[in-house]
């Protein structure tokens, strides 16, 4: 999700306050996918792919949402701002018209992968699976933005973006796909996490802090920054938990003061701010 | 599914079925001036919505019950429903209720925070106030020590002293680690520390191998499992009562910490539906605060009140429903009683309040009363959890019932003052 | 002139609304005064200097619990000097807030600002011997102009002197912040917004000129949280968390950030139109969401906005 954040803002050099919520959109779908997908009689492996197949749906609501985001482009990036913060006040009530306010989860049905143990710990093989999605994606979205031709335009528009244009390129549609994709990639986000914990109301909200966190820790415009610092993020908290467990809350506010004290740009930060 | 807002007033509702037993004696002349109104304060969003609306469904269950009744002392009820939310923003909700509105009373709330500001705002307004919940320490012996118009819910700590009770009760010597994982709010720390002190009264001496206090509401316990696994506790003690509850159990049973370690859950029975076979185990201690929906000796109303509940919505309910159901059957009862002592008029607020000062009423989970300090009076159900039923969640066998007698605090006691006065 | 005759009559209604009006009306506008002044604060870092806070609310949080801490624990009850010692709390805070965080423009400043909002929510959630917890620390009600008003009826009390002394205090902040931007701090601050490098250009040092303004507006929010406070007789966490603080924006965009008195309507505006609007939906944040984007998109310079003509260029 904090690559989306990244991509969105990279690019287009909008915040959107609402990736929280897409996260939470493409948890709650995930759910409903899985349980409709389960009671067809989809084979419990195979919920993966339900999973996946919620979250890239939901990207569909990207070109949409773009399209409202469109009126305001050429206007001061507060109001992008403000609007995306209209759109987190909007998908909560949606949230909540739609799935009600229970929260819902998938019971073990991640378990279908089976447990490991690691060293002392026995994890379940789901969480893996997830950390090599992740990277997966990682990696995906590496070589899009590098070696696919709209990877490149894509670069290109986040570097200079009336360069770009002069040099033709269709301005609109690459905003539009590059929205959708920072979409999905939250939604796809939420969909995954969800079989190991549950959506709950507000979790949309919630979270956004913790993606700002990951974001300014690694460096606002880098996907690369997002995925360290979305790691440092985890393992700090990690740590935090296991050894001063009354400072889990303080624990992310303080590394983000800490990396903006010490390297104003975070850890992996443009050129252009 | 959406309620209604607003205005409620249901003529004959569909599930006064049942015959719902009032006795009027009284003179049909009340009908006449209009129907009650009654201002509910129910919680519609973040991690306290699922509790507010089952709170609210209690509220309209027995709204339904008493107008198909004929009302209370013959006046029907409309209920006006307004959310619970910030603690500044719902002290004006409840100001709109009672300037505007002009309320009879308002009944609701749910969270700490909200609780300690409506106390003062009762007594300003000069408006009843029946809480369904938020009763802390703090709450009641700081803010409001005597208070008039406000009567406040059970104590939190309740299910904390009952499953400590039982803890002792069955475990005794059979563990001597524990860890603990509550919230980090007053809700959390106020059990945690109610259960180590009821465990010190009963003479097993416990050594705190872990206490982990996430953000009420989190959803990923991935490093709290880590460490209560390094950890070892033979005991896991936890209070959680949100969705954080069948998450954490998901993924410590997915990194096998509840085989063979004793849980203890006072609160979770109110998420009961999310605690599947899958990941909870049996044997547990599990907490369902005042009501739970399959208790084999409940009354006929509570087994239509489940019923209906189950049929309606689809789920089974849980103790909110039972807290907001009370409140009602309280104030009917305290305001006919008053009203018979009136003689031929209204009562006024304050014969009211004296009313509702030891006023017995049937509540969905039994005998419930309200004491003269206004505390609420009720009986708590928790058990062993069990896999032996028909649904795809545990359920407790045998269902223990302790009242508050046992379980709460006396008027003008403090918490551990009582728990040190116990007989062993 | 329309304006002129419209702001006259706002004033009025405002003079007249404890008299005439509803007595829930009445209360239902107290929480306003506190958000017109810590709006003109965000106003003045928005408006007039271009910084987007989302984090504003921290200020308002400050306020509210240092009156929370004077009242109960210091035995302070004297409105007068509730509010200075919520200033200077606010001040003391933003001092390295503001250094922190003026380093960085628009986004970054949006996120960090953000960021420090939240910490102290969490603060206030975790050191709870100290700042209540959740469950918050009470506010006693201030004595005004050296009396004490405690035996007074509540609803009298907040209809009547407190909405009075409240107004006051909301029209005196209105000509101190007017002195503000009147003056060559504040058309520096305006020729900063406009272009800094241009402003860097002159000699004006951006960076002092907007940690001024950030702290300027750290003071005023400060004392719009111990207005906002005192109706609920409660200061709690939920005061400092994010979305308080898009509120603040929100209110901002509503009444417009262009006009010198936009916040001030757009507080009024959003207190009566959320109470209407909760009062017909549970839905009612996505029908604010909606109207919020409405604004945005269509009406960006707010209501006043609406009326007053497009600002002249920057001479």
């Amino acid at each position: 999700m904090a690559a989306g954040l990244q991509l969105v803002f990279g690019v287009q050099r909008i915040l959107n306050l609402a990736c929280g919520s897409f996260y939470a959109l493409g948890a709650y779908a995930g759910v409903s996918a899985v349980q409709w997908a389960l009671r067809l009689g989809l084979p419990r492996p195979l919920f993966l792919l339900a999973l996946l197949a919620a979250g890239v749906a939901l990207a569909a609501l990207g070109p949409l949402i773009e399209r409202l985001l469109r009126t305001i482009y050429d206007r001061d990036e507060s109001f992008q701002l403000l609007l995306t913060f209209a759109l987190v006040l909007m998908l909560e009530d949606v949230i909540r018209f739609v799935w009600g306010t229970a929260p819902q989860q998938l019971g073990n049905v991640y378990l279908a992968y089976g447990q490991l143990r690691v060293g002392a710990l026995t994890v379940p093989t789901y969480n893996l699976v997830v950390i090599a999605c992740a990277a997966g994606i990682a990696l995906g979205m590496g070589y899009l933005l590098t070696r696919t031709r709209f990877g490149r335009i894509v670069v290109a528009t986040a570097e200079n973006r009336e360069m770009a244009a002069a040099m033709g390129i269709d301005m609109s549609g690459v905003y539009a796909r590059v929205f959708t994709l920072g979409v999905a990639l939250g939604t796809v986000g939420g969909a995954l996490v969800i079989p190991a914990t549950a959506a709950m109301n507000e979790m949309g909200i919630e979270v956004i802090v913790e993606a700002f966190a990951v974001v300014v820790i690694g460096g606002l415009g880098s996907m690369r920054g997002a995925f360290v610092g979305a790691l440092v993020v985890g393992v700090l908290k990690a740590v935090a938990i296991a050894t001063w467990p009354e400072g889990e809350m303080l624990v992310i506010y303080v590394i983000v003061i800490a990396v903006l004290v010490l390297r104003p740009a975070g850890l992996f930060a443009r050129a252009t701010a | 599914m959406p309620i209604t807002r607003r205005r409620f007033l249901k003529g004959s509702a569909a599930a006064a079925a049942a015959g719902a037993t009032t006795r009027l004696h009284h003179i049909p002349a009340f009908a006449q001036s209009g129907p009650l109104r009654i201002g509910v304060l129910a919680a519609k969003a973040g991690v306290l919505a699922p509790v507010g609306e089952s709170g609210l469904r209690g509220v309209q269950y027995a709204t339904d019950r008493i107008n198909a009744g004929g009302g209370i002392a013959g006046r029907k009820v409309e209920l006006i429903v307004e959310e619970e939310s910030s603690p500044k923003d719902t002290v004006e909700r409840f100001r709109k209720l009672a300037l505007s509105d002009k309320v009879d009373v308002v009944t609701g709330a749910i969270s700490t925070g909200v609780g300690l500001a409506l106390g003062p705002a009762a007594e300003e307004m000069k408006t009843i106030w029946l809480a369904w919940d938020a009763t802390t320490q703090k709450g009641v012996e700081e803010s409001m020590p005597k208070p008039k118009y406000s009567f406040r819910s059970t104590d939190n700590e309740c299910e904390a002293v009952m499953a400590s009770i039982l803890t002792a009760r069955h475990w005794k010597g059979a563990f001597r680690t524990v860890a603990g994982i509550n919230p980090d709010y007053s809700y959390g720390r106020d059990n945690w520390a109610a259960f180590l002190a009821i465990m010190k009264k009963h003479g097993i001496d416990v050594q705190v191998v872990s206490e982990l206090w996430p953000k009420l509401g989190a959803t990923d316990f991935t490093s709290h499992v880590a460490a209560l696994a390094q950890a070892k506790p033979d005991l896991i003690f936890s209070c959680f009562w949100a969705g954080d509850t069948p998450i954490f159990l998901k993924q410590a049973h997915a990194a096998g910490l509840t085989r063979g370690t004793k849980l203890v859950l006072t609160t979770g029975g109110g998420v009961h539906e999310a605690l599947k076979k899958d990941f909870t185990p049996e044997g547990a201690i599990l907490g369902y605060n005042c009501f739970y929906f399959e208790n084999p000796k409940a009354s006929a109303l509570a087994k239509e009140f489940t019923r209906w509940h189950q049929d309606k919505y689809k789920e089974w309910p849980n103790y909110e429903s039972d807290h907001g159901y009370f409140t009602l059957a309280a104030y009917k009862a305290a305001v006919e009683r008053a009203a018979k002592a009136a003689g031929g008029k209204w009562p006024s607020t304050d014969q009211i309040i004296a009313a509702l000062e030891g006023v017995e009423a049937e509540s969905l989970s039994g005998p419930r009363r309200y004491r003269e300090d206004h505390i609420m009076e009720a009986t708590f159900y928790q058990g062993l959890t069990t896999h032996k039923n028909r649904h795809d969640f545990v359920t407790i066998d045998p269902v223990e019932a302790m009242t508050t007698k046992q379980i709460q605090k006396p008027s003008g006691v403090g918490l551990y003052d009582w728990i040190n006065s116990w007989k062993a | 002139m329309t304006t002129r005759l419209l702001g006259a009559a706002a004033v009025a209604m405002l003079l007249l609304l404890p008299l005439a009006g509803r007595p829930y009306t009445t209360t239902l506008v107290l929480p306003a005064f506190g958000y017109g002044i810590a709006l003109l604060g965000l106003n003045l870092l928005f408006g007039y200097t271009g910084l987007l806070s989302f984090g504003h609310a921290l200020f308002l949080a400050l306020g509210a619990y240092t009156t929370a801490v004077l009242t109960t624990r210091a035995g302070v009850r004297h409105l007068e000097l509730l509010i200075p010692a919520a200033a200077v709390v606010a001040a003391a805070v933003a001092v390295p807030v503001g250094l922190l965080c003026v380093r960085y423009v628009k986004i970054y400043f949006g996120m960090l600002t953000l960021a420090f909002g939240m910490l102290f929510y969490s603060f206030l959630y975790k050191f709870y011997t100290l700042t209540g917890g959740d469950e918050g620390l009470r506010v006693l009600r201030p004595f005004l102009m050296g009396r004490s008003l405690d035996q007074m009826d509540a609803v009298a009390f907040l209809t009547g002197p407190y909405y009075f002394y409240a107004l006051a205090l909301l029209a005196a902040a209105v000509l101190l912040m007017w002195r503000i931007v009147a003056s060559p701090f504040g058309l520096a601050l305006r020729s900063i917004r406009e272009n800094p490098v241009k402003a860097e250009a002159l000699g004006v040092d951006v960076r002092r000129y907007r940690f001024v303004a950030f702290v300027l507006a750290a003071v005023f929010g400060g004392g719009g949280g111990v207005l906002l406070v005192i109706p609920t007789g409660l200061a709690d966490p939920q005061l400092s968390y994010w979305t308080h603080s898009g509120n603040l924006v929100f209110m901002l965009l509503l009444g417009g950030f262009d006009s010198f008195l936009g916040p001030v309507a757009g507080a009024l505006v959003f207190i009566l139109l959320q109470d209407a609007v909760m009062s017909v939906t549970p839905y009612w944040r996505f029908v604010f969401g909606a109207i919020l984007a409405v604004v945005v998109v269509f009406v960006p310079r707010g209501l006043l906005g609406l009326l007053a003509p497009p600002p002249r260029a920057l001479v």
